[in-house]
């Protein structure tokens, strides 16, 4: 091995400079992403995706997928918003429970992966129609505003002060983010979980030979992500007027195009937490920031593509030369 | 190597069939709720307008319609033509009609069951609704539809979920000479003799109704105006024809209105809307009427999208379209806060589409000036008057259902309130 890698050839620090060069085209070409409220609002709507990229960073390391993020993450808090608004439940319970019913079809995609042996992709699938469904269930259903009672939960992600046209807001939720970024990193690089989770990413076989309990912590992986797009059902209401019934089909997609574009490999084995935050805020650059210089919606999507393809590009190309020493 | 690449492969293509097949879904469904009513709306009116299903055709028809419609800034106006086909119309027997509803979810059904409850105390014939747990319940649906043909009623009510599962059932009902009035949502590609009737909202009247209320509140700023000024319009698509005909519907009765008072007009932004506006000048121009377009039809790309013209300093309006596009303006304000009704202030004047309880919230609060709705509650009653004298033997002609302008002051009228689902 090499004492030290060149900054060059860590994915994180390429993507991290692709954010950066983004950030200050936007700059340089609207005057009005260069508001406060635009920044604002790009952030509002970057929680939901980066709580799912950290969630599913972890199946995606094991070699794995979770398609059911999206649809899961509008069931949660369609499921959450009906109890507040039909039965009264508080709101703190109502959060709970969109965690809880994370958790419960997390575990659901995890026996059916890690022990029953599903191919990921099939499983993630048939639990993305069946949130999907259970979503459908529901009235469109509008969470708490911020001045109605029970609003309080949008302080978790931006503090108000103020009302009105001079209120002053701060997205305390990116630094919620930063400090959730820190700790998953640890988690990922000195836990036994975190450990086990790329082990099992990098050769299940020789993981299981060793003695470890592989379809455990196959099973936990799916958990984590289930608990994240539990937590990413909260951020979601938040920052939406009205959770539809039937959406949701697609909002994986960003998380999922997040974390690779954040250097975590296709083929399972190696990632970070760190790489998937800034992969995270480069879709939703592509995503919110297009609009501002004046691109069609065509053009935000061919572009978003071919930033994926690139980011794929360069993690086997990075492998070839790997092999190639 | 060649497995990494097949991979890659692979999962491209599965990303690929994902985003076909969700994304295709999302697209008819997205509007759901709300607009499970107007989405499907599209077709409907299109079949009203003519019978082809060319999108370009239809525009092109349904522009005449907006301006027989414009003419008169009233909603109602548009279907007085179709409605007199019911003058002193009387039920020949006591019929009973089952009318086939898309759910029972939302209010916007329960709106459209009180139009019909009105129509059949009027005539004095009955009617059995019917309908799937939710919109999506397609096959429930359909065999609905098919024991209700087994009973050989004297005409049916069918606003379709999905309007290809239909088709078969249609065919049998030509055969077996069942009239069937379509209501909510046409089928564009319904067999000959099957449908005698369609009665759907008039999409490019609503949104003139929309850019008439809206040209109140900011002609004297229009006027007045040093600069250029900008109005915003957020449409959801620009491929569903009901949200075009809606889009384009504004734009055009904007336009006349705004040259009617001597000033020049452009339009800007998606190209599909850009092309089709009529009679908008080019070059620099006193209004810029800027369309965007979301890269998929959610609210966050919306907001997105509202966020980048409500951001400008020139921009006094703005029109969401639908209830997608309206929330994703309404989600644009919440960190911009200019939305308002004191134009001279700095307000900008935001109207909305359809309802929900947010639109309806906003609406009461001022933070939208008003906003337009389809009326179920007539389609329903007019669904039932066109049975009844489809079973007299009458023939008839397609109702276009008008949009009806609401803010804070009426939002609570006997007429308004039944079709504002929450």
């Amino acid at each position: 091995m090499t004492k030290k890698k060149s900054l060059l050839n860590d994915q994180r620090f390429i993507a991290l400079i692709i954010a950066i060069l983004l950030m200050v085209i936007y700059f340089v070409f609207s005057k009005e992403f260069r508001k406060y409220s635009s920044i604002l609002s790009m952030l509002d709507f970057s929680y939901y995706d980066m709580l799912m990229g950290f969630g599913v960073t972890f199946p995606l390391i094991t070699a794995g997928v979770d398609l059911s993020i999206g649809t899961g993450m509008v069931c949660y808090a369609l499921v959450g918003g009906t109890l507040v608004r039909n039965n009264n439940i508080p709101v703190a319970v109502a959060m709970l429970i969109c965690i809880l019913m994370g958790v419960a079809i997390g575990l659901l995609n995890g026996i059916l992966i890690g022990v029953m042996g599903l191919a990921p992709f099939i499983a993630t699938l048939s639990t993305c129609m069946i949130t999907r469904g259970i979503g459908s269930m529901c009235n469109a259903t509008p969470w708490p505003t911020l001045q109605q009672p029970g609003g309080w939960f949008h302080s978790i992600f931006k503090l108000t002060f103020g009302s009105g046209r001079g209120a002053f807001k701060f997205p305390i939720g990116f630094f919620l983010m930063l400090v959730l970024m820190c700790v998953m990193e640890f988690v990922l690089n000195h836990t036994k979980f975190g450990r086990y989770t790329i082990a099992i990413g990098s050769n299940r076989e020789a993981t299981a030979l060793s003695g470890i309990n592989v379809k455990f912590y196959h099973v936990m992986v799916y958990v984590v992500c289930g608990f994240f797009t539990g937590l990413a059902a909260i951020a979601y209401a938040a920052v939406t007027p009205t959770v539809q019934p039937g959406t949701g089909a697609g909002l994986e997609m960003d998380a999922i195009g997040g974390v690779f574009v954040g250097g975590v490999s296709a083929t399972g084995g190696y990632g970070s937490i760190i790489g998937t935050f800034i992969g995270v805020m480069i879709i939703c650059l592509l995503k919110t920031g297009l609009p501002y210089i004046g691109l069609q919606a065509n053009w935000q999507q061919i572009i978003t593509g071919v930033v994926l393809i690139v980011a794929v590009l360069i993690d086997i190309i990075k492998k070839r030369r790997a092999a190639a020493v | 190597m060649k497995r990494r690449v097949v991979a890659t492969l692979m999962s491209a293509a599965m990303v690929a069939a994902l985003l076909a097949g969700c994304g295709s879904s999302s697209a008819s469904s997205s509007t759901s709720a709300a607009s499970s009513s107007s989405s499907a709306a599209s077709t409907s009116s299109s079949a009203a307008a003519s019978t082809s299903s060319s999108s370009t055709e239809a525009v092109a028809s349904t522009s005449t319609a907006s301006e027989t419609a414009s003419s008169s800034s009233s909603a109602a106006q548009s279907s007085d033509d179709a409605t007199k086909q019911f003058d002193g119309l009387k039920a020949k027997e006591a019929y009973n009609f089952p009318m086939l509803v898309k759910s029972f979810q939302s209010t916007y059904w329960d709106a459209a069951q009180q139009g019909m409850k009105k129509a059949v105390d009027e005539l004095g014939v009955t009617y059995d609704c019917q309908g799937p747990n939710s919109e999506s319940d397609i096959a429930d649906q359909v065999n609905m539809l098919n024991s209700a043909i087994s009973s050989k009623p004297v005409g049916i009510g069918l606003a379709a979920c999905d309007t290809t599962s239909v088709l078969d059932a249609l065919k049998t009902c030509a055969s077996e000479g069942i009239p069937v009035v379509a209501f909510d949502t046409g089928v564009a590609d319904a067999p000959d003799g099957s449908i005698v009737c369609t009665v759907a909202t008039d999409n490019a009247q609503a949104g003139s109704v929309a850019a008439d209320n809206m040209y109140d509140a900011i002609k004297d700023e229009i006027k007045n105006a040093d600069g250029q000024v900008r109005i915003g319009e957020v449409n959801q698509d620009a491929t569903a024809l009901n949200i075009q005909q809606r889009g384009l519907g504004f734009i055009n009765e904007m336009i006349k209105l705004i040259k009617a008072d001597g000033k020049t007009v452009s339009v800007e932004g998606n190209e599909f809307y850009v092309n089709n506006a009529e009679g908008a000048d080019t070059g620099d121009t006193d209004v810029v009427i800027e369309v965007a377009v979301p890269a998929q039809t959610t609210v966050e790309l919306c907001s997105t999208e509202a966020q980048t013209i409500l951001s400008k300093e020139d921009t006094i309006a703005i029109f969401g379209s639908n209830q997608t596009a309206a929330e994703g303006v309404l989600a644009a304000d919440a960190n911009l806060s200019v939305l308002g009704s004191d134009v001279s202030n700095g307000d900008v004047i935001g109207v909305g589409f359809d309802a929900g309880s947010t639109i309806k919230a906003a609406v009461q609060s001022g933070q939208l000036y008003g906003a337009v709705t389809q009326s179920p509650l007539m389609m329903g009653y007019y669904a039932i008057y066109a049975l009844t004298a489809a079973a007299n033997g009458q023939e008839l002609q397609d109702v276009p259902t008008a949009g009806y302008w609401y803010n804070a002051d009426n939002i609570d009228d006997p007429e308004i309130a039944p079709n504002l689902y929450d």
